[in-house]
This record gives structure tokens, sequence and C-alpha cells, in this order.
């Protein structure tokens, strides 16, 4: 029965082809947490990913630090002359730190948006799928206070965010992966500071984020540090985000757009920090039973 | 026990894609080439040719199997690998029933797949994500670096793995042969 077999063939085709699309509709849509089963899964692989993650990374980590070795007297000369200008620096920041305490103890305000617990994580895997989604699995979940849509950061900056948690283990979305949904509210530090939104991705052409948004009359120079705002209700403000390279009026004539270069280095991870913010965040955390609380939070 | 050893090998190997761009140097990262690792599958190719008989459908199986893996640790949408890795190892299976197992049919063959695979996943995400990307694009920047990198891991296994899957595929499959 030739003819018998071949549609059986076609019938399972056609299945599996009915089965794809009913999987691709549920999981593309915006879920607020992976289903148990997944967890479950990713948690488990997440721990055998650890297991070989570490020797991996030293081996390549070798070789990386053979051709680092080449470079060191000439970083050696320039890291020397920042060192004392840092220097200088660094008594002023103290001095206005501690100023800002007195005056914020004075004010009897403790809590302020820059505020955040860092949760210290290791990468553990880097999807290999470069074209669709820059992300990267941290050995921190649930269980350690990570939650969907937080910071992440490295020494640099800002690196991106939470896209999804599990128990233990948790998927980072890079900055340079970001799609349209995703925003941030970002500011540009200057004398006055002006406003915008990290938005529509990274061009890949340019190795830049697009800041968008801006008022047209806002003068903006080459040059100037961006960083997050807080205003967007999850990020604490003052994580650094980048540099300002180039500014152009956007494609309605109606603001100007930012091309922002990266303080974060996206390819040489290893350790992260997820940001939680001590600030009230009406996304992230549960109504306070507090009364005063509460209008502060809304 | 030793018909674990398989699926363990796969597994390692879905695992060390994940820190496959830790291989590369970072010059080749920051250029605008994307290297995709399809180990997983490049296995696959070797089991449908050397392990698989014409009646048994491992290769498919575990394409099946380690595809959804893959979607699940990699990617935000489930299916786009599984149903790729599955549908890819079939067609493997069945032009390999017309071909000799030698060196130059695994090579050819895993090229022909990977490149299959590779099209059809771009294909499909291209079509969910509404990516722009023209065809002619990604036929120089990915396609083309994609298959001489996975080309290369096809040459690094052929050593090793080919013996192996002939000895486990008499072990365990000689009574499904027989029938």
């Amino acid at each position: 029965m030739p003819s018998f077999f071949r549609n059986k063939r076609l019938i399972l085709i056609l299945v599996s082809i009915i089965f794809l699309v009913a999987l691709i509709g549920f999981t593309i849509r915006d879920r607020e947490n992976l289903t148990l089963p997944e967890q479950f899964l990713q948690d488990t692989i997440g721990w055998v990913q650890t297991a070989f993650h570490a020797p991996v990374q030293f081996v390549t980590g070798t070789f990386d630090n053979v051709s680092d070795i080449k470079n060191t007297y000439e970083q050696n000369k320039v890291l020397k002359q920042k060192l004392l200008e840092d220097r200088n620096l660094l008594e002023d920041i103290q001095l206005l730190r501690k100023e800002n305490k007195e005056l914020r103890s004075m004010l009897d305000k403790n809590e302020s948006l820059g505020g955040y617990t860092p949760i210290q994580a290791t990468v553990i895997a880097r999807g290999p799928e470069e074209r669709w989604y820059k992300q990267l699995t941290i050995n921190r979940g649930e269980q350690h206070g990570v939650q969907k849509g937080m910071a992440v950061i490295t020494g640099e900056g800002m690196i991106g965010k939470i896209q999804s948690t599990s128990q233990v283990t948790s998927t980072i979305q890079l900055l340079s992966g970001f799609g349209g949904s995703n925003l941030i509210h970002a500011k540009v530090v200057g004398d006055d500071n002006q406003y915008g939104l990290i938005e529509g991705g990274y061009d890949e052409e340019k190795k830049a984020l697009l800041l968008k948004e801006i008022p047209y009359d806002a003068k903006i120079e080459k040059g100037q540090l961006v960083v997050s705002s807080g205003m967007g209700g999850v990020f604490p403000s003052g994580l650094e985000i980048g540099k300002v390279r180039e500014v152009v009026i956007d494609e309605y004539g109606l603001t100007q757009l930012a091309y922002v270069e990266p303080a974060a280095d996206f390819y040489e991870i290893n350790h992260v920090s997820v940001v939680d913010r001590d600030m009230f965040s009406p996304e992230l955390d549960e109504q306070p039973e507090d009364p005063n609380e509460e209008e502060e939070g809304q | 026990m030793k018909r674990l050893l398989l699926p363990a090998i796969l597994l390692i190997f879905l695992i060390l894609e994940g820190t496959a761009t830790d291989f590369l140097p970072k010059e080749w990262l920051l250029s605008d080439y994307f290297m995709i690792p399809h180990w997983v599958f490049v296995i696959l190719v070797y089991i449908a040719i050397f392990y698989d008989f014409d009646s048994t459908y491992y290769c498919v199986f575990y394409g099946i199997i380690f595809g959804f893996l893959f979607d699940l640790l990699y990617t935000d949408i489930l299916g786009v690998y599984m149903f790729t890795y599955g549908i890819a190892a079939y067609v493997i299976h069945g032009v390999k029933k017309l071909l000799h197992a030698n060196m130059f049919v695994a090579i050819l063959m895993s090229i022909v797949g990977v490149a299959l695979a590779d099209a059809l996943i771009f294909f499909l995400y291209s079509s969910v994500q509404g990516f722009v990307m023209t065809w002619k694009t990604y036929a120089l920047m990915s396609l083309i670096p994609t298959l001489l990198a996975n080309l290369v891991f096809t040459l690094v296994l052929y050593p090793f793995l080919p013996p192996l899957l002939y000895k486990w595929s008499e072990e365990q499959l000689a009574s499904q042969k027989a029938v």
C-alpha cells in the first residue's frame, strides 16, 4: 500500500506544521512567567551549564590573556596617567557624597531614586543564535530575588535587562538585542538634563543604541553621558548606558535622535549584577500596606 | 546504559553551543558576520548516516528533542529549531538511503543539511519576527560563515564519531534490522 504510506507521511508533516504554529503562537505573546516545565528544564540544564562553563572559560581565557600581555606596556603608561587624575576626582566625590548625606538627613529623606541593591551573578551561557536573540543565561533566579524587567549591569555600565526568570537561573536580554517593545527612559547628563527614550533596538551598522524623542530644541553635544533616568518605574536612576556619538533630526523632523555608543562591552561578559532598586517600583513590588508609602508609590 | 551515551553526547554539545562565542576571537564577533553553531545538527547528520538503518528514525527523534531544548535554552520562541531539526534530519535520512556511507558523503550531507536547516530557521524567524534582512545579505553575511564554521566542526568530529556510531549501531539496533 504505497499510497497509504505516502498519505501518512503527508499527514504527519501537516500535523507537525500545525503543532509548530500553535507552539509559536503560545510562546510569542508577552508572557509574564515561564511555565513550570520550562522553568524546571532551564534550571536543570543550567546546573550542567555551570559545570561546563567554568573550564571552557578558563581555556579560552588563557588565550585571551596571552594576547593581552602584548599590550600591557602601553596600557600601563596610559593608566598611570589616568590614576593621578582620578585621585583628585575621588576626593571630590567623597566630599560631595558626605555633603549629600548630611543634606538628606536634614531633609529627612533617605531614599533616593538612585539607590539599589545589586544581586551578583555569573554568566553560564550565551545564546548561539546571535541573529535574533542576543541573550545570556545567569546563575541567579527568583530564589535570589531576581525579577523580570530588572536592569543588569557590569562594572562598565548597563548591558540589558532580565527577560525571563526560573527558580535558580534567568535570561538576560542584551541592549544590543532590544526589540521595539523594550524602552528605557534615559537622560543625557549636562547642565540641564535632557530626557529621551532608548527605543527601537540597536543600529547594527553604527554599533550604537538609538535615543529617541529628545526635544528638538535640546542642545546635545557629542560625548555627553547617557544614564537611566529612573522614571520608567523599574530601573534606578544613574545607571550608565553610554555616550552620545551623533545627534540628528529624526525622520519626522519633530524631535531629535541621538546615537549612543554603549559604555559596556557586550561580548566579554562574565560577571554581572542584577539591579534591584530600593525605591518602590510599581511594576515589580507588591503594593505596600503602609498607607503613607502607598501614596508615595502612586 | 550504553544507549544513554548518544543522548548524553548530544546534550553536552548542546550546552557547549552556549559557550561557542568564547571560542571565537572578539574581532570576529564585532564584525557583521554571523556564525551560528549547529553542532547538534552536525551530530544528527552523522547519526543519520552511520547509526540509523533505513527503517529506524533516531536522527529525527533526537532532532525533535534537542531542537526543542535549544529553543527553550537559547531563544524565546519554542518550536522553530524543533521543527527545523526534525524536518532537516528527516530529509538527510531520506537522501542517505541513496548513497554510500563514506567521508565525502558525510561532509556533503552535513553541508547540505546545515544549509537547509539554517535557511529554514532564517525563513521561519524572519516571518515570525519581521526582521529585515534580504536573502542576499543573509547568504553573504550569515549562511556562508555558518557553513564554513560547521564544516570545520564536521571535519574535527570525523575521526572520532563515525567508528563509535557504527559500533553502537551494530550493538543496539541489530535486532531491529532483522525485523
